[in-house]
């Protein structure tokens, strides 16, 4: 049985802070090395033919090229098997992508919808550039390359680097004193077995539940009288106590 | 229980690699023997095109020559306050020959032609020709659709209405005559502006008559170069390039270029007169105005950043193979241990 699918729950890697505030430093690295290298690298540039090349409409394009391929350089990094499908449609992005572009930049679209259409030209006279396909290059790699040497570090050396400093402490200790016991648990009152149920990540709420809060009455001012409630006229509610027994019982 | 099984294998999904996921794949794996390799090469190269890039724009030559006017001893100082015609002349030195073809730019500080709402305030329907839009342009151009009267105005909008009007002229001294340097302004906008994106109506100033200029303007669209009829109306030339929006707001437009005649090998060394007809004011906004001269080269104009980031992208990236391989040799050997 292929329990990967429930990895990602066990393990909380989804929905931690850990992850959020990694996912947060990520997409401020990216969005401002998207925004500034574009800018910094426009200043005062033209054209190899000494026409414009640092207008609004040009800069637009560079900057939501680099993206669109930032963006997919990172499914690229995500997909695990590449499949017919998975080639089909990570490559049909981008070329979608880019034929969307290439017609709202067209003329034709242009002649029928005047002014919805307002960036004609704009592929044609900036894209010819060395200098646009230079800047969007370097935009690109500088955001890809650290997720690439982060993860190339973390998968194949975080489980020896982990194992070699506890084989390190190991070592030093050896000499003076007996070997330590081994690591056990502590011993919990909750089964281990998680249900695949909505908080597989967490403990869930089976503690509050079977802890029987819910038995205990407060004394609390009533709104009504004792005598004057429409709830005194119903029988009073036998609750069933699910005990640890029990739920052994059953697993 | 041959029914049973019967319903059982209608509801079975077909078994194709399809349906049973067993697709053929490739599984890239991220190993040592392909990473650290990858990224000394692109280390590598990322330095060499970075030394390419910082040589050749360092071989480019700029010249920029603020004509604002804020230092009172500047000769400019006085067309600040001056809102008639006003003129006036700098003179500068060139040290050694600058290169040709010479691109004469003017340029602008402190001016936000990215800003939306002014960018927005154009109508491309006019601008394209469309007669219906000459009589009823569109309200994107508010507050400069109509004029006090309530004629509709051609150009209409801010964009238009904001046209940079100094004009320029450079003669150079030669044993102390003044040689005008010719100025060539034909083809300085996009081919797509001038072909595609504006046409003029058929008939020039038959169908500008229930139109008004735009309120800035000394002259009307049709006038604006009566010389050249392929440079008049809105395929004029000045009139595209100030309509082709800057991204930035330090941004400099290209005015003309300097190719005829003696100049084709570039401005020889010596010195030059700079003759502004000094009409457009930018002292509201603290904005300055100077001409520049530069020449280009395959990756455009005078720029270092891109060649110095990509050095220092291509070392860090060679330093990080280095930190990988270190890495991995200290734990390769650690683990056989």
């Amino acid at each position: 049985v292929d329990c990967s699918l429930y990895s990602p729950g066990q393990l909380n890697t989804f929905f931690s802070k850990k992850t959020f505030v990694r996912c947060v430093m990520v997409s401020t690295y990216t969005s401002l090395v998207l925004f500034f290298i574009p800018w910094a690298a426009m200043q005062d540039s033209v054209r190899g033919d000494g026409k414009d090349v640092a207008d609004y409409q040009s800069f637009a394009l560079s900057t939501q090229t680099s993206l669109m391929i930032v963006v997919s350089a990172q499914m690229f990094l995500d997909t695990f098997y590449w499949t017919a499908i998975n080639q089909f449609f990570l490559w049909g992005s981008i070329a979608a992508y880019l034929a969307i572009t290439f017609t709202f930049f067209s003329n034709g679209l242009f002649f029928v919808f005047t002014s919805s259409f307002p960036f004609i030209g704009t592929a044609r006279n900036s894209l010819k550039q060395p200098n646009v396909w230079l800047t969007m290059f370097l935009t690109c790699l500088l955001c890809v390359l650290p997720t690439v040497a982060f993860r190339f570090l973390h998968i194949n050396f975080l489980e020896k680097i982990r194992k070699f400093t506890r084989f390190q402490k190991y070592k030093a200790r050896e000499e003076g004193q007996p070997a330590p016991a081994p690591y056990r648990p502590p011993p919990r009152r909750v089964s281990t077995r998680r249900s695949s149920y909505a908080f597989s990540h967490s403990q869930g709420y089976g503690d509050l539940v079977t802890s029987r809060k819910f038995l205990r009455l407060k004394r609390r001012p009533s709104l009504f009288g004792r005598n004057q409630s429409p709830l005194v006229e119903n029988q009073p509610q036998h609750y069933r106590t699910i005990t640890e027994e029990a739920e052994e019982s059953q697993t | 229980m041959v029914k049973e099984e019967q319903e059982e294998s209608s509801n079975r999904p077909d078994n194709t690699a399809f349906t049973q996921q067993r697709l053929p794949a490739w599984q890239p794996i991220l190993s040592a023997s392909i990473v650290i390799p990858m990224f000394l090469l692109i280390g590598a190269a990322f330095i060499g095109v970075g030394v390419a890039l910082f040589i050749t724009s360092r071989d480019i030559q700029l010249q920029e020559l603020d004509y604002t006017g804020d230092d009172s001893e500047h000769p400019c100082f006085k067309c600040r306050t001056n809102t008639e015609k006003c003129t006036c002349s700098m003179t500068f030195s060139i040290p050694t020959l600058f290169k040709g073809p010479v691109f004469f730019y003017y340029g602008l500080t402190n001016y936000f032609q990215n800003q939306r709402k002014y960018g927005a305030s154009k109508d491309d329907n006019q601008l394209y020709g469309d007669l219906d839009y000459f009589t009823n342009p569109s309200t994107d151009c508010d507050p400069y659709t109509r004029d006090s009267k309530n004629m509709p105005i051609v150009p209409c909008g801010a964009l238009a209405n904001s046209m940079f009007n100094d004009s320029f002229s450079l003669s150079h001294t030669v044993n102390g005559v003044q040689k005008i340097v010719p100025l060539d302004g034909k083809g300085i906008a996009w081919w797509t502006d001038y072909n595609i994106k504006y046409r003029n109506p058929t008939l020039n100033s038959v169908f500008f008559s229930g139109t008004k200029k735009p309120t800035n303007w000394p002259k009307p669209i049709y006038e604006l170069d009566t010389t050249d009829v392929y440079n008049n109306g809105f395929i004029n030339q000045d009139f595209l390039v100030w309509m082709r929006r800057a991204a930035l707001p330090d941004f400099r437009k290209l005015y003309r270029r300097i190719t005829h005649d003696d100049y084709a090998d570039g401005l020889p060394a010596g010195n030059y007169t700079l003759t502004i007809a000094y009409n457009y004011p930018v002292h509201s906004f603290n904005g300055k105005k100077k001409v520049v001269l530069s020449n280009v080269s395959w990756m455009g104009g005078k720029n270092d950043f891109l060649g110095i980031a990509y050095i220092v992208v291509g070392s860090m990236c060679v330093v990080m193979s280095v930190v990988m391989l270190i890495v991995y040799a200290r734990f390769k050997f650690a683990e056989d241990v």
